[in-house]
């Protein structure tokens, strides 16, 4: 069974270590906790039995308290498995740059290398076209595919 | 302190290798997964971690 605890935003992994320690310490039957990245404020705990707030293991800084009710297993799937960045983007695709020396420009995707997730660019506003290499995490999708 | 992750069995480190796998580590990483009980959990049977400790989700 998977039950989510709400944090404070940005002390998930704390949290989670802390809490990691006092199972441990007080044998209570938690199996595994989990952080996604994507979702912001809260940590999902698998347990066989459900999450007493009561019990002084649970009592950890930066929590905010339990969620009501048990979250399917199948739910979390997607949180294990992440997709590439690189999946929804494609050759000919008009995406931003939103980090990096290049902020803000707008580019064309020219090549994708998968593996790396490395993406060629060629910046559309640029006088000379020059391709230039970023990682995937370093774009946004404006649009899937240039006309 | 950086902390880094094995690029194939995606525990997480301080170290530049793995001392499970002996292989280069990544500071790219990202999700967090802590697994306690290896033996009765379906998360970890389901990426096939067999030790408890902290792992990543993604490594690059």
């Amino acid at each position: 069974m998977i039950y989510a605890i709400r944090t404070l935003v940005g002390q998930e992994k704390n949290v989670a270590r802390l809490l990691a320690r006092n199972v441990k310490t007080s044998g209570i039957e938690v199996r595994s906790i989990l952080v996604p990245e994507t979702l912001k404020g809260y940590i999902l705990v698998e347990s066989d039995t459900k999450i007493d707030m009561q019990n002084p293991a649970f009592k950890v800084p930066h929590m905010k308290g339990a969620i009501e009710g048990e979250i399917p297993y199948d739910e979390i799937q997607t949180f294990l498995n992440p997709e590439p960045i690189t999946a929804s983007i494609k050759k000919g695709s008009i995406v931003e740059l939103v980090s990096g020396p290049f902020k803000g420009e707008k580019a064309k995707v020219i090549r994708i290398d998968e593996s790396k997730e490395d993406v060629v660019l060629e910046l559309i506003e640029a006088a000379v076209p020059i391709p230039v290499t970023v990682k995937g995490d370093q774009i946004r999708l404006i649009q899937k595919e240039a006309d | 302190m950086v902390t880094k992750a094995c690029t194939k069995c995606h525990r997480i480190m301080e170290e530049d290798r793995c001392a499970v796998c002996n292989i280069p580590t990544s500071k790219n990483w990202s999700g967090f997964l802590i697994v306690v009980d290896p033996e009765n959990s379906n998360i970890a049977k389901d990426l096939h971690i067999t030790l408890p400790g902290e792992y990543a989700l993604r490594v690059r």
